[in-house]
């Protein structure tokens, strides 16, 4: 399978009665992005309105609650469409040409749960912990319908269909643009692949995709994950929408929509291909929260990681806590069937660093990668603006109470900030 | 928690979903329990099913804390 990205990069974005992409620039009209998602009947039914904002690199500006960052994308060329299941109709992705509006992104902002969502700030030290500050953001601020209170699910879906169809609105606006810069990327099949490239090692990888339900789930084709057994995906399909994020706590280690769009896993895999590797596929598992669910879904990673006579697999976690025995779970049954692995993952050690890290471990989880300490504590100074509003801050997970001070800096852990931390090594924090 | 009032020479009986992170932790006498957001129940059952349930954990976690161990022990039964 073979995915030509064409990227365009965008330099700035700016309101405007016109909406277009020229020399690097979006000019959009909130009043056309607010009439796209609206056609949706759940967005209708749910969302009482939008407000939009723009923030840019270095801009004393503070976004929170962030639900979702998401790309703007088109397909041009071959099967498909944008976020193929839950707005194209479901067929394959991750062949032909898409075109990317690269240096941007759509943010989906606004309360839902309030202690699960995270922040984003464009300049100071909160930057540096996300690779979001980096990106010309189009902000959807969403206010739901009187009494959502009882409708958490219904109002979250709907808040995750309105960024998706503002993403689908602004990307087919790069259609007719000619691409910056063009990228092929390509898997083979299995014994195509083998008799391709027999030297090299065979390597997958073990995507894991958060699961755990109330407000923590991942979408393949539009199948909640968790009701999915453990499948096999080819890359090129990720990188051209059929993953899709519906959480967003805690903030530092979820993946986003944009982080599975832009996965750098895939990227490095993709990079090695036939050089150093052979990428063989990627294998997608879920982290469901009954025991029974965990042991079936690692025993069906392990299987294919053999019936695929891998080498080697990267695993990426998604989350804390509980998910460390899944990880732990995959890692330990991969390398039983003489896989040999390395995860990757992040760590909650306390904001002195020196409690243990993952709640569970194994000695055959011996090469890991971590995306950092969540529970490393910042200080947040005040921006001149905030898009959203400072009322969940010391709710939020990674917060606590007074963590909002009166000056309107905010004292908490990175936790609170969307992408800190992030597993699948999509991160600004380096020992390099 | 579990590992500390043992310490201090009381025996304890660790109810958990995750049976292998309670193993790692070092818990003694551990009690398989639901769902991690529903421990001790399951809201897709009827009132009278629920309470049975969660009888049959109690006497299963009781059971554990009054039986002998010398080693690490799940009571499944």
């Amino acid at each position: 399978m073979k995915l030509e990205l064409g990227y365009i990069q965008i330099k700035d974005i700016q309101f405007s009665k016109e909406c277009k992409v020229e020399n690097g620039t979006l000019f959009i009209d909130p009043e056309v992005v607010k009439a796209f998602m609206y056609q949706d009947d759940d967005v209708k039914a749910w969302v009482k309105d939008f407000s939009f904002d723009i923030a840019k690199p270095g801009e004393s500006v503070r976004i929170t609650p962030v639900k979702d960052v998401i790309e703007p994308r088109v397909k041009v060329e071959g099967q498909g469409g944008q976020f193929p299941g839950v707005i194209a109709k479901v067929d394959t992705v991750g062949s032909g040409k898409t075109h990317v509006l690269r240096g941007m992104a759509v943010v989906t902002a606004g309360k839902i749960v309030g202690f699960q969502e995270g922040i984003i700030d464009m300049t100071g030290p909160g930057a540096d912990y996300t690779y979001f500050s980096k990106l010309n953001n189009f902000v959807v601020v969403a206010e739901p319908v009187e009494g959502y209170q009882d409708h958490k699910h219904e109002y979250e879906h709907a808040v995750r269909i309105a960024g998706l169809r503002a993403a689908v609105c602004i990307g087919e606006l790069g259609r007719n643009v000619t691409p910056d810069e063009t990228q092929e990327f390509e898997t083979f099949g299995i014994i195509e692949g083998a008799k391709k490239f027999p030297e090299l090692p065979r390597v997958a990888y073990v995507h894991m995709l958060q699961s755990q339900g109330l407000l923590h789930d991942t979408y393949v084709y539009g199948v909640d994950a968790k009701r999915s057994l453990t499948t096999i995906i080819n890359p090129t399909e990720t990188m051209d929408g059929a993953i899709l994020s519906g959480n967003c706590v805690s903030a530092c280690d979820k993946n986003t929509t944009y982080h599975h769009q832009n996965n750098p896993v895939v990227a490095e895999l993709f990079a090695q291909h036939g050089k150093k590797l052979n990428y063989v596929c990627n294998i997608i598992t879920n982290e469901n929260v009954y025991l029974a669910d965990k042991q079936r879904s690692s025993d069906w990673t392990a299987k294919l990681c053999r019936l695929l006579d891998l080498d080697g697999a990267i695993v990426s976690q998604e989350g804390f806590g509980n998910p460390d025995t899944d990880l732990i779970m995959n890692t330990k049954k991969i390398e039983l069937q003489g896989v040999k692995t390395t995860i990757i993952t992040d760590e909650y050690a306390g904001q002195d660093g020196k409690s243990q890290s993952l709640a569970d471990a194994d000695p055959l989880a011996d090469a890991v990668v971590t995306g950092g300490n969540a529970n490393q504590n910042i200080i947040l100074p005040p921006m001149d603006k905030v898009i959203g509003t400072l009322d969940y801050v010391d709710v939020i997970a990674g917060g606590h109470n007074g963590s909002l001070r009166p000056d309107g800096s905010i004292e908490a852990e990175i936790q609170v900030i969307t992408g800190a931390t992030n597993e699948m090594g999509f991160g600004l924090l380096s020992a390099r | 928690m579990v590992k500390e009032i043992e310490r201090a020479g009381i025996p304890v009986v660790h109810m958990c979903t995750v049976t292998p992170i309670s193993m790692t932790v070092g818990a003694n006498r551990i009690v398989p329990t639901i769902a991690i957001p529903h421990p001790l129940g399951n809201p897709s059952l009827t009132m009278e099913e629920e309470k049975d349930i969660r009888r049959k954990l109690v006497g299963r976690a009781l059971k554990a804390l009054t039986t002998e161990v010398t080693e690490q022990t799940i009571f499944e039964e």
